[in-house]
């Protein structure tokens, strides 16, 4: 099968504490999969676990069949990562601008381009370009992050909950444009919002306890209201 | 019920080890020279010192670096108090001396460095008011003897009628030390020392507890503050000469050697790190004399600051920390064996 | 009025050379989390290798150019520093004075900015988020690297001239003006521009301002903020470097505890303008500058206290910082 994102067993932890004790998926080319569960299940862990920021312990852990554990989180992103992080990750001492530029890997055609179509999609942030990232509103600043995510050539995203602290108005407008950027994108997100989740899912996963203890199609879990009752506490 | 029985034994064992170095210490200045004795002398007053650090910094993980501004002004106070009446009435003054300038000191640092709350600052800020201390004391000539220094004047014998003789400085030195670990323990075993150490171990958690931190912190300070200035004074009686060294970073270096090397949180450590510190000094100091015409050796501080670095890079927890982890090494290959 | 003018030039010079120690110091601190404890000692190693080099070329120079001059005392120990003096009416060209002048400060500078980059690699790498053990290890290197200049220059003080172009004081109404300081108060600008500069418009200085921040969240986006670690920490120390080289002919006298005692104003004025802020070490520079020669003319008894006086008060009312960072740090 041809899997882009491939987590086996992954086992992770931070200075004494175990964090993951065995999370398993898979994301395929083009996939949109959602990862739920319960606060403190291990859910952003698990994307700083790909990202390198979290050690791993044991486990295989690979994107597009190369193994990226023990790698330097950085080199990791540069395989093909964009990496929306929970807090947004927006760097509040640079502008709207440099904040594309610093994640930009190269400032070529391609690339101004992908960061042109990332502002006709947010236009919000091609208002506040050339201001200081600190002034943006939180909504803006989950778009810029989002943004800052596209700009490079990248084969999958990883969304770690976008609508935390959101009004829902905008995670509607958020929706909106993961549903958009899903279409040429493989996209993994971690979200507690389960409308969002079904929204911009077609598969899901769900951690509990630092373990993916279920998976299907998002359509089934829609239905199954037991499974919901179980693990999201809906 | 084993499991008690042999805590049990390895209390008596302990206990009888501990009679057996006592009887040791007791024993062996009668044989020794007078140089000899004078190190032992200053190992134990030494540890002392370390020991007032080892509070502070293994009990409330803050690093002081002007911690030399208490032991120095113990120095400069014991020599200056001897000097005006060379007798135990003029000691004990000094000491009650020491006490109040240790312990309002001590309270005036706490407020200004546990403001800041921070472990960078608070390094930083008593850095700087060590340098200036010693800065002050070197102008201050009338007083302190300024870079000259100032020496005990009754050079051969202090502290008449006590004793005259260096073995009596030796049980000096030892019962100040024997004494001071008693009275660190009972604070370290009180209830306000089980405080401190649940601060070092979450200081979040204290405080949600409904500790004032700040508040223990300060009594942590104080102590360690009065400790360090107490083993000046008695290091006076020892070296009989007080100059800025005393006072400066070197000697703040010297406590951060002695808890490195026997562990923090111990106290005990610090006599074994005392004893390491002022064997390679006085090592070193031996060499330069041996050897006047190598240049290298007149700078001891270069070894003791190169290996000082060595120790934080490879060995933390210091040198009894890398023992126990040796001998918790040993015990679970012994047990592997077996079974 | 004469006399304001001499002290506000003397106190701005005064805080461009605080000024060179203090901003490598923040940014070091605010980017990396590391307190630089052997900052003072790679001001030291500036000061006494632009001093060294400084006498060695000038006397290969002046010894070539004219045989009849006499060589003066010599100082130091395994290096050693010896004038010369030229023969009656003779003068070594502007151009060659100033060549040698900004060899010895380029000199200086790339030697200290090699020492921060091996600091750095071979110390500081290794214990990056202990802070505990950063403020222990980087005090060892300033007790060795401070002692190792002893061996090497010697322990005793000597005195040393200024480039003769530079040696100089101008009446100016009832002010004197003293060359050097003017020359100080310029360089102090111009680093203070660029540094700016590279902060808000390079690709460098981005990256500065993003880590000052969250480093992982700049690692995260595929930089190596590491090797920005590494080029940060040696252009901080070849700053303080630099702040060495132009301390000792201030000062005309070459003296090893000078690293020390210029490391704890750095410290002071990082305190006093807030951890990691640029600004506020440039403003707190100045401030301390102008405060500390304004004191030693008005109430000289109390010149040693009043900074760490300053201090004190600041951190007991203002725990921040005078200038706190216009970001609060994460993580």
């Amino acid at each position: 099968m041809d899997q882009l994102l491939k987590a086996q067993d992954v086992v992770s932890y931070i200075g004494p504490y175990t964090i993951l004790h065995g999370v398993s998926l898979e994301v395929g080319h083009g996939e949109a999969v959602a990862i739920l569960g319960r606060n403190g299940a291990g859910k952003t862990t698990f994307l700083k676990t790909v990202m390198g920021l979290v050690k791993t312990r044991s486990g295989i852990l690979e994107l597009d069949g190369k193994s990226v554990t023990g790698m330097e989180p950085h080199l990791i992103q540069r395989m093909g990562i964009g990496y929306v992080p929970e807090d947004y990750g927006i760097f509040d001492l640079l502008t709207v601008e440099e904040n594309f530029r610093i994640a930009m890997w190269k400032e070529d055609k391609e690339t101004l381009e992908r960061r042109d179509y990332v502002l006709d999609l947010f236009p919000d942030l091609k208002l506040a370009y050339k201001r200081f990232a600190r002034n943006l509103s939180g909504g803006q600043r989950q778009m810029l992050s989002i943004g800052r995510a596209l700009v490079n050539d990248n084969k999958i995203l990883l969304v770690d909950e976008p609508s935390k602290g959101l009004a829902p108005v905008i995670i509607e407008s958020l929706a909106q444009a993961l549903i958009e950027i899903r279409s040429h994108t493989t996209v993994l997100l971690v979200e507690q919002n389960f409308a969002l989740a079904c929204a911009v899912g077609q598969r899901f996963y769900i951690i509990n306890e630092g373990r993916t203890v279920e998976s299907g199609l998002m359509e089934d879990l829609v239905k199954d209201k037991e499974l919901q009752a179980l693990h999201l506490g809906i | 019920m084993d499991k008690l029985k042999a805590i049990g034994t390895i209390n008596i064992r302990k206990t009888a080890a501990l009679a057996a170095l006592l009887a040791l210490f007791l024993i062996i200045p009668h044989y020794m020279r007078n140089a000899q004795l004078i190190m032992f002398s200053r190992v134990f007053i030494l540890a002392v010192y370390g020991m007032s650090y080892d509070i502070l910094r293994g009990y409330t993980g803050f690093i002081n670096l002007g911690q030399a501004i208490f032991f120095g002004s113990g120095v400069y106070l014991g020599v200056i108090f001897l000097n005006m009446q060379n007798n135990l009435g003029s000691f004990v003054l000094a000491l009650g001396a020491v006490i109040l300038f240790s312990a309002a000191g001590g309270f005036l640092l706490s407020r200004i460095v546990l403001r800041t709350g921070g472990v960078v600052a608070a390094a930083m800020v008593t850095l700087a008011i060590g340098e200036i201390v010693r800065n002050i004391a070197e102008r201050w000539r009338s007083v302190t003897g300024g870079q000259d220094g100032l020496p005990l004047r009754f050079s051969r014998v202090a502290l008449d009628p006590l004793f005259s003789t260096r073995v009596g400085g030796y049980y000096f030195s030892l019962a100040f030390m024997l004494v001071m670990l008693l009275i660190l323990r009972a604070f370290i075993l009180s209830p306000t020392g089980r405080v401190l150490m649940s601060i070092r171990e979450n200081e979040q958690r204290a405080r949600f507890l409904g500790y004032q931190t700040n508040r223990y912190k300060t009594i942590a300070l104080i102590v360690s503050s009065i400790a360090a200035g107490l083993s000046g004074v008695f290091f006076a009686v020892i070296a009989r000469f007080a100059n800025t060294d005393y006072l400066s970073i070197q000697y703040t270096l010297n406590a951060l050697l002695i808890t490195l090397v026997g562990g923090t949180g111990t106290l005990y450590g610090a006599i074994i790190g005392s004893f390491f510190v002022t064997w390679i000094q006085t090592f070193l100091l031996d060499l330069n004399r041996s050897f006047p015409g190598f240049t290298l050796f007149r700078y001891p501080m270069l070894f003791v600051g190169s290996f000082y670095i060595l120790l934080v890079m490879f060995m933390p927890s210091g040198i009894m920390g890398g023992i126990y982890r040796l001998a918790d090494w040993y015990r679970s290959w012994k047990t592997k064996r077996v079974t | 009025m004469g006399t304001f003018v001499t002290l506000i030039i003397n106190g701005l010079a005064q805080g461009a050379l605080i000024f060179l120690m203090a901003s490598g110091l923040s940014i070091i601190l605010g980017m990396m989390g590391v307190v630089n404890f052997s900052h003072g000692t790679l001001f030291l190693w500036g000061g006494y290798s632009y001093v060294w080099s400084y006498y060695a070329i000038r006397f290969s120079v002046v010894m070539r150019l004219f045989p009849d001059a006499v060589p003066l005392t010599r100082f130091g120990s395994i290096l050693t520093i010896r004038g010369v003096q030229l023969p009656p009416d003779a003068a070594l060209p502007f151009v060659v004075e100033l060549g040698i002048f900004l060899a010895a400060l380029a000199f200086a500078v790339v030697l200290v900015f090699a020492l921060g980059y091996v600091f750095e690699k071979l110390f500081i790498s290794r214990v990056y988020g202990n802070i505990p053990a950063q403020i222990l290890i980087t005090l060892g290197i300033q007790v060795v690297f401070t002692d190792l200049v002893r061996v090497i220059w010697g322990p005793n003080p000597f005195p040393i001239e200024r480039p003769p172009f530079l040696n100089g004081v101008t009446a100016f109404g009832g002010a004197r003006i003293v060359h050097y300081n003017v020359f100080l108060i310029i360089v102090g600008a111009v680093i203070a521009v660029v540094i700016h500069r590279v902060l808000t418009r390079s690709k460098v200085g981005m990256v500065i301002r993003a880590g000052l921040q969250n480093p992982d969240h700049v690692r995260a986006i595929g930089i190596n903020i590491r090797g920005y670690f590494s080029l940060v920490f040696a252009c901080g120390a070849a700053l303080a470097g630099l702040g060495g080289a132009l301390y000792m002919p201030l000062v005309g006298n070459v003296v090893s505890t000078a690293g020390m005692s210029n490391q704890i104003l750095a410290f002071i004025v990082v305190v006093v303008g807030g951890l990691g802020s640029f600004m506020g070490s440039a403003l707190g520079s100045v401030f301390l500058g102008l405060m500390g020669v304004a004191i030693a003319m008005l109430i000289p008894g109390l010149s040693v206290v009043a900074n760490v006086l300053v201090m004190a008060l600041v951190l007991i009312f203002k725990p921040d910082g005078l200038f706190g960072l216009a970001v609060k740090k994460h993580g």
